[in-house]
């Protein structure tokens, strides 16, 4: 029961925060909205037995790639400019709607192959050995550490000043 | 160079796994990683006269493309979802750097386009494994072939998520590719971002998108389950319209990159013609995917053959627009031989790679019953003289606007010589090399 | 009524629509990135699901979101150095010219 409860009141929170954030006129108060999506998605994952998982979310996504997001929106200043949607509202609304209405379908009506297993109460050992143990994905990891390498000598390439200097504000 | 050498002399050599068989050395991943070390290879050295734009950041230029480099070889050689993504993500980003590598507004502008719809489009492609990993629970291709046959489905309608599931994938893959429905980056990308860059782009990105296709729709869905057929409609619906929009748009072009960006789009609709007949084939049909190979070879030393001569003309003129390029058959006459030589093969006429290529894909198409969709690739191929020979015609016949020369540097003239032999040697001892690509795709591990 | 696969499952597709809905009409360079991290986390909520449910002790699901989460980080970072140059070179992140929807 607690379940359900808890599920509804995510499951809510979630989609009204999304809404906003897509709706909202003011980008700074968008992004504080997608913080609290990062969130309600964390707790998501409790529910689902994922709790290495939540604290990832919380760490990353919440401490990391918001904070990323209001910074830029401060160095710029464009503040209040977010709210504006071109002219392509209404195709995409209809594109978006169809979508999602074949997307709840496909979901709905496929018999999906549910395992009788019981999930794992802890999953932080398993995710470890999963990633780094025998048989495990080991050849990601890899691959993910070069990217984040290539992303930071991009990013560091990108923002710096022709002149050499950081850009300041 | 050396790595190519290497790839050559493991060419007939085993199938050899690594990491839990994700990453596999089969004969299509050889190919693909030669495809890309020759054009990365390519792209550097018409790149030397380029890098004198960027005031710093000259050495951060060429490890971005090396690493992109490795990203795409790792997208050729792994059979796995995850890694895929991964490796898929590996090449993207480095890309989105170097689209926006001038700093400049066009540039920059290039680089976030690209970037926003590239993320787009990898969320579609996520959404698509989602579903596949649902309803298959494993992300090894292998295995996903085994569980959709082991669920003895009859074709995509018994569990809509998997047909989901399938064309968010084509649809998160078209955007590596340049299809429909995500091409529209391709014009403006290709405008803005620095020439050699563009001809990367449109070239080695576009093939490492298509090793992608081929080895997910080959080993996960391919022929001996019977969604095969399915897919493969549906590609080939895909192609027609991939081919019809980017020819129809490319005639109006004014800016040579533009136009050649969309004629690198309607190419990916002639090559997801292979790619769909290799779908309504069987497993032992053997051509639709050598012919996707061929075709990917002979796009690529045309693609960068002419890309170089633009990037020399261009570093001259100031300019993109294809009136710039009036009479440059006096002002650069090796230059504009060897362009023209690559236009006439992008076109498909004798005796250059084209003509063989187009050929052979399409009789491949015609072996699976495509019939109508060669027909239309055809009357495409026609349309798109127009715009190949509007170009020649003013570079030879046009009136020069000055009689200054056109300087080029040796790395750049090499480049240029080594994309027409490419296209020279395909299109006349095409033999050899269709063997070749036949021996590289009968080794497709599974 | 119990809470299962299903749910989870509609809830991501509709997070999902809502997110392309804004990247396609959003202007500001950022409010884009923001709708495409609904995306992603939409995907994500997919893939937990499906590890719950499809292939419990197995956990691919979830070392696929780990990943997932991963590179979006890094392609936020790239994006947004991206913006900052390109509010450098004109002073403004509106997407206005260059319409991602606009060939």
């Amino acid at each position: 029961m607690g379940v359900t409860i808890a599920f509804w009141l995510l499951a809510i929170m979630c989609i009204i925060s999304a809404l906003a954030v897509v709706l909202g006129r003011n980008i700074f108060r968008a992004a504080l909205l997608l913080a609290l999506l990062f969130f309600s998605v964390a707790g998501l994952y409790i529910i689902l037995n994922a709790d290495f998982l939540a604290a990832v979310q919380v760490l990353i996504y919440v401490g990391a790639v918001a904070i990323l997001v209001l910074l830029a929106i401060m160095l710029t200043r464009d503040v209040t400019a977010g709210g504006a949607l071109n002219k392509f509202r209404l195709p995409a609304l209809i594109f978006s709607l169809l979508l999602v209405m074949a997307l709840v379908y496909s979901v709905l009506s496929t018999p999906w192959q549910i395992s009788p297993q019981a999930p794992l109460e802890t999953t932080t050992a398993a995710l470890g050995e999963k990633l780094f143990g025998e048989g495990g994905f080991i050849l990601p990891v890899e691959v993910a550490a070069v990217l984040l390498l290539a992303s930071a000598l991009g990013a560091i390439v990108l923002v710096k000043e022709k002149d050499g200097k950081w850009k300041s504000g | 160079m050396v790595s190519a050498g290497l790839a050559l002399s493991l060419w007939s050599g085993e199938v050899a796994t690594a990491f839990n068989g994700m990453l596999v050395l089969d004969g299509p991943a050889l190919f693909f990683k030669f495809l890309f070390v020759v054009s990365a290879g390519l792209v550097i050295l018409s790149s030397a006269d380029y890098v004198r734009r960027f005031q710093r950041f000259q050495g951060e230029y060429y490890a971005l493309i090396l690493l992109s480099a490795t990203g795409m070889m790792l997208m050729a050689a792994t059979r796995e979802l995850l890694s895929i993504y991964v490796s898929l993500e590996l090449t993207s980003i480095s890309l989105y750097v170097l689209a926006g590598f001038l700093k400049d507004e066009k540039s920059s502008e290039a680089g976030l386009k690209y970037l926003l719809l590239g993320a787009i489009a990898s969320a579609v492609l996520l959404y698509g494994m989602a579903l596949v990993f649902g309803i298959t629970g494993t992300t090894s291709l292998a295995a996903i072939a085994e569980r959709i046959s082991a669920l003895s489905l009859s074709g995509l309608a018994g569990t809509p998520a998997l047909l989901m599931g399938v064309i968010l994938i084509v649809a998160g893959l078209g955007f590596k590719i340049a299809s429909v429905p995500f091409q529209m980056w391709v014009p403006d990308v290709y405008e803005g971002a620095p020439t050699p860059v563009t001809a990367y782009l449109s070239v080695a990105s576009k093939a490492a998108g298509f090793a992608v296709l081929m080895r997910v729709f080959f080993t996960a869905f391919g022929p001996p389950l019977e969604i095969g057929a399915s897919w493969g409609l549906l590609l080939a619906v895909l192609s027609l319209l991939t081919m019809t929009v980017g020819n129809v748009a490319a005639i109006a072009q004014t800016n040579i990159k533009r136009m050649l960006g969309y004629s690198s789009i309607s190419h990916a609709g002639y090559l997801i013609v292979g790619v769909a007949a290799m779908g309504l084939g069987s497993a032992a049909d053997v051509w639709s995917r050598s012919s996707v190979l061929f075709f990917l070879a002979s796009y690529t030393f045309a693609n960068l053959g002419a890309f170089t001569a633009i990037i020399a003309i261009s570093n001259k003129t100031g300019s993109d627009e294809i009136s710039d390029f009036s009479g440059m058959a006096k002002r650069a006459p090796v230059l504009t031989l060897g362009m023209s030589l690559c236009l006439l093969s992008l076109l498909g006429l004798p005796p250059t790679a084209g003509l063989i290529a187009k050929v052979y894909i399409f009789n491949a198409a015609v072996h699976q019953g495509l019939m109508w969709l060669v027909v239309a690739a055809v009357i495409n191929s026609v349309i798109s003289a127009f715009y190949y020979m509007r170009v020649v015609r003013i570079m030879w016949l046009g009136t020069p606007s000055s009689e200054e020369k056109v300087p080029s540097s040796g790395a750049l003239r090499a480049a240029l010589v080594i994309s027409c032999l490419g296209v020279l040697l395909l299109g006349i001892l095409p033999g050899v090399f269709i063997r070749l690509a036949e021996a590289a795709v009968k080794m497709f591990a599974s | 009524m119990e809470i299962g696969l299903t749910h989870f499952l509609t809830l991501s597709a509709v997070l999902f629509g809502i997110g392309l809905f804004g990247a396609l009409t959003k202007r500001h360079a950022i409010a884009i990135l923001m709708c495409i991290e609904i995306m992603l986390n939409a995907v994500n909520i997919s893939m937990v699901a499906f590890s719950r449910w499809v292939a419990p002790v197995d956990l691919t699901g979830q070392v696929f979101a780990i990943f997932i989460i991963v590179v979006a980080a890094a392609e936020a970072a790239v994006g947004l150095a991206i913006v900052m140059s390109i509010y450098r070179a004109r002073q403004s992140v509106e997407v206005d010219k260059a319409d991602l929807l606009k060939g």
